[in-house]
């Protein structure tokens, strides 16, 4: 079971999680000022930009623990769980930011969604890892489950870089970083970079107590399976035993007298 | 954070390949049904490839460079994009006629569908439409949003182009 400083440090961080959100929703619905051209739409700007980057920590995270197991020196299956758990973690937020960034588009932009670079990876990355999801699911065991689901979280990782430069890269519709720009200078005002920087922090908790949970599920669920398996093994030990006790009163009639295989 | 996981997968492939024996024996369905997620994501994987290679890698065409290639574009649909000229916004009876401009190049619009809440002078524009003549007829606005986010000071600028914030 899980320790007892595992699971205090949980609650602490969800505690620490709930009180930064709290703060970033108070300093960006009531505190921050509108935008000179957006008013007070740029509200969601303290949302959805943290989100998105919450996405690609958990990929990062994805591919981290993928590269771990599949090395041999450092092979593990609880490696291949925290990956799985950061992916769900991760496609969450990736629906978050799809979602998020299209409630803004229909009034700044105009429409709901349009086919530029940004949002086709970005869907792109979304459907990449629900792939990654699915393919956890087609029965196989352990070893081999963790080594081609570790192999596609790699290749799907891939498009989180393309995500990010598609801005730079091709013409879009989608504006360009506001703070990871190429120059690295944030184009952003104040008080309103400081709730942008609070909902990078509070959402990056989250993503840390959502993940230790779903990962301690992984493990539960795991040794549910394990348990389920050492019975069936169990079982399956005691089969041979009761087919020779079966046999015995043949045996003993004089028909044929063949040794029980254990 | 990360705990160990007590199954015999820590390192050696033998003990842990002996324990999954047992363990892949779900239920056919549960197999077919995984496959047919599976599939149903590879699909969507190639219809987005196929959307993005169609629409993203060149999402639009700017003022300057459709007229430049305004023959060869003929009366086809594409996107245009440039600035709002200031002064050229004229209401008409079914939508808005204006000017965008790039590269110092300009292009008189004519629109027929409503312009979103941002659409002000002097704001980057992706317009839908094609040529007809020297004008371009255009059935969608789309505001292209600067990466700058300027806070509004009220006790000083109260308003912008005209709008109340």
């Amino acid at each position: 079971m899980e320790s007892r400083g595992y699971r205090w440090s949980r609650r602490a961080i969800g505690i620490v999680s709930l009180l930064l959100v709290a703060a970033t929703v108070i300093l960006g619905l009531w505190i921050t000022p509108p935008d000179v051209v957006q008013g007070q739409l740029v509200r969601l700007i303290y949302v959805h930009p943290p989100v998105a980057w919450v996405a690609y920590l958990a990929y990062g995270v994805t591919s981290i623990g993928s590269i771990l197991y599949l090395w041999k020196r450092t092979r593990n299956l609880k490696w291949d769980l925290l990956a799985a758990a950061s992916a769900e973690v991760g496609v969450v937020f990736t629906g978050l930011t799809l979602i998020t960034g299209s409630i803004w588009g229909r009034p700044a932009w105009g429409v709901w969604w349009t086919w530029d670079a940004r949002l086709t990876t970005t869907a792109l990355l979304f459907v990449l890892y629900l792939g990654y999801l699915a393919l956890r699911r087609v029965p196989a065991d352990s070893h081999q489950r963790a080594v081609r689901s570790s192999i596609a979280g790699l290749i799907a990782f891939i498009d989180v870089p393309i995500v990010h430069q598609s801005v730079v890269w091709w013409r879009t519709l989608h504006q360009g970083a506001t703070v990871l720009n190429p120059s690295l200078s944030p184009k952003i005002h104040g008080e309103m970079a400081m709730t942008l920087l609070l909902g990078f922090i509070s959402f990056t908790s989250v993503y840390a107590w959502m993940l230790m949970h779903r990962y301690q599920i992984a493990i539960l669920e795991q040794k549910v399976l394990d348990a389920e398996l050492d019975q069936l093994i169990e079982e399956r030990r005691r089969e041979p035993d009761s087919e020779s006790r079966q046999a015995r009163p043949t045996n003993d009639v004089g028909n044929f007298d063949q040794p029980s295989k254990v | 954070m990360v705990q160990s996981v007590s199954d015999g997968a820590d390192s050696s492939r033998p003990a842990n390949m002996s324990k999954s024996k047992a363990r892949v024996l779900p239920s056919k369905r549960r197999a077919r049904r995984a496959w047919v997620a599976l599939g149903i994501v590879v699909i969507a994987i190639g219809f987005l490839l196929y959307k993005g290679l169609g629409n993203s890698l060149v999402y639009f065409r700017t003022a300057a460079g459709a007229v430049r290639d305004r023959a060869q574009l003929g009366s086809s649909t594409f996107r245009l994009e440039g600035v709002v000229v200031p002064g050229s916004i004229h209401d008409t009876t079914s939508g808005v006629d204006f000017a965008v401009e790039s590269s110092s190049v300009s292009v008189q619009v004519h629109d027929t569908a409503n312009p979103p809440q941002l659409f002000q002078p002097n704001i980057p524009v992706v317009l839908v439409g094609h040529f007809s003549g020297s004008i371009f007829l255009s059935d969608q606005i789309m505001v292209k949003h600067s990466a700058n986010y300027v806070a509004a000071h009220p006790d000083r600028v109260a308003t912008v182009n005209g709008k109340k914030l």
